[in-house]
């Protein structure tokens, strides 16, 4: 009888492999939906692995970037000027050098104003990396479990809302943007005061959704955070309307946002360490974990 | 051992390029898929067990670094693997039009699997991921299928170069248990 079966295990060894291995999947894909995590150690380390040279890379890439557009694109002129041209773009890296210092520094002084005006519990983070696959959106952080951050905390800029910690290792962190399909944090028309939930829809861009028909909104309207989903302070810039859509019939209209921030640009964030004194308890583990959704 | 290594290593590679040389690029989101590219290849490269447990890792890591959070991925990327495996002997694949193709086909298969698992675990009104079967996908799978001939042509100079093995890489057909 033993013999028979492992004679059979070696005829389907493979079958039974390929069963294994799509089970394994799906068992995987099934903790995730349920707790919103992998297994946690091994995503850690992989992530762990992964960030140092992440971060590497992305210095490398900005530093020939840098390179590229301010030096070796000058370099094929005219043989006469050649002398001139090589001083010019000395003179235009250094110049460089300056403007990207000048707006680093700006860009700082911004960021530490609005840490000072918005709460003392943020840490900055540095964006490593962004998402591998082009169906989701989301970016890497250079600040993970050893800096404080955990899931689900907001991370914002001072030009707006960014998104929420959606995996962490001790060093690094994934964010979802609100960009993404996943995404939903409870917002306000600051004209209006009209509650909506501001839904990810790719692409760049946002939708507001159970926004009421009777409320008044048009193209234009600033949507600010409404701070009840706990996580985001209230009044931060999520985006504009650009389009508003009453759709015939039905309780509600919908409107296309474009989110104020440029994710596309996105190199320094905050996350928000705490969540704010108001919030709301967190919500139970396996529940959908869609912040700010009431 | 160096064959068990470095597969992993160079998917963590891949990675990393994928996620910040090819996102650099002004058209992000339209970048070759560089680890679907490595998985299709390892279907040559790899007996059926071992690529799998690479393409299932592959998936891993990609889930890992994206906002997906159902990990389809380590479940597409298997898949892949093993369709590959299972057409690369029934399919002509030497030159540019054919592995063009072959990625070109497996890419819109595999975005259309996502898509399926999308529209079924997730709450996203299907109108909102229909244009995107247009406007992303198909760029998106043509780009990862003009990558591929060059890319394949690289893994096999590469493969053949560490493993010594000539024959080794897509001529070789895959193993046969």
């Amino acid at each position: 009888m033993r013999v028979r079966g492992l004679f059979l295990f070696r005829r389907y060894h493979l079958f039974v492999f390929i069963i294994l291995l799509l089970l394994a999947a799906l068992v995987l894909m099934s903790l995730r939906a349920k707790q919103r995590k992998g297994i946690e150690f091994f995503d850690a380390l992989l992530m762990e692995v992964c960030s140092p040279f992440q971060k590497a890379s992305t210095v490398v890439i900005k530093t020939v970037q840098g390179t590229f557009h301010q030096y070796v694109f000058l370099v094929n002129l005219e043989k006469e000027n050649r002398r001139l041209k090589q001083k010019v773009a000395e003179l235009e890296t250094e110049n460089h050098q300056m403007e990207e210092m000048k707006l680093a520094n700006e860009r700082l002084r911004q960021l530490l104003q609005f840490r000072a005006k918005n709460s003392p519990s943020m840490v900055g983070a540095e964006v490593i990396g962004q998402d591998p696959s082009s169906w989701f959106k989301s970016v890497t952080i250079d600040k993970g479990e050893r800096d404080g951050v955990k899931l689900g905390m907001a991370v914002v800029s001072p030009t707006g809302v960014i998104g929420q910690i959606l995996k962490t290792a001790p060093h690094c962190a994934t964010v979802l943007l609100i960009t993404d399909y996943n995404s939903a944090v409870d917002s306000i028309v600051q004209r209006t005061r009209a509650k909506a939930i501001v839904e990810g829809k790719g692409e760049s861009r946002c939708q507001l959704k159970y926004l009421l028909r009777t409320e008044e909104v048009a193209v234009g309207d600033v949507v600010v955070t409404s701070g009840l989903g706990g996580n985001f302070p209230k009044g931060l810039m999520v985006g504009e309307v650009k389009k508003v859509d009453k759709k015939g019939h039905g309780v509600f209209q919908y409107a296309e946002l474009v989110p104020s921030v440029d994710f596309a640009q996105l190199e320094e964030v905050f996350v928000i360490m705490e969540p704010l004194p108001s919030s709301p308890p967190r919500e139970e583990k396996g529940k959908k974990v869609k912040k700010g959704k009431k | 051992m160096k064959r068990v290594i470095l597969p992993f290593l160079v998917g963590i590679l891949f990675l990393i390029l994928q996620t910040t040389w090819l996102s650099s690029f002004p058209t992000h989101r339209l970048r070759p898929d560089l680890l679907f590219i490595f998985t299709l290849y390892l279907a040559f490269l790899f007996p059926p067990i071992f690529g799998g447990i690479l393409a299932f890792f592959m998936g891993y890591l990609l889930d890992l670094f994206s906002g997906n959070t159902f990990g389809f991925y380590t479940f597409s990327r298997p898949l892949v693997f093993l369709a590959a495996q299972f057409f690369k002997e029934r399919f002509y694949l030497e030159g540019f039009t054919f592995q063009f193709l072959f990625a070109f086909i497996f890419g819109v298969l595999e975005g259309i699997l996502i898509f399926m698992l999308m529209n079924t675990l997730q709450p996203i009104p299907l109108g909102n991921l229909y244009p995107l079967l247009f406007t992303f996908l198909l760029p998106q799978s043509f780009f990862t299928g003009l990558a591929t001939p060059l890319l394949f042509f690289l893994f096999q100079k590469g493969s053949s170069l560490l493993f010594s093995q000539p024959g080794q890489g897509i001529k070789e057909k895959g193993y046969r248990p």
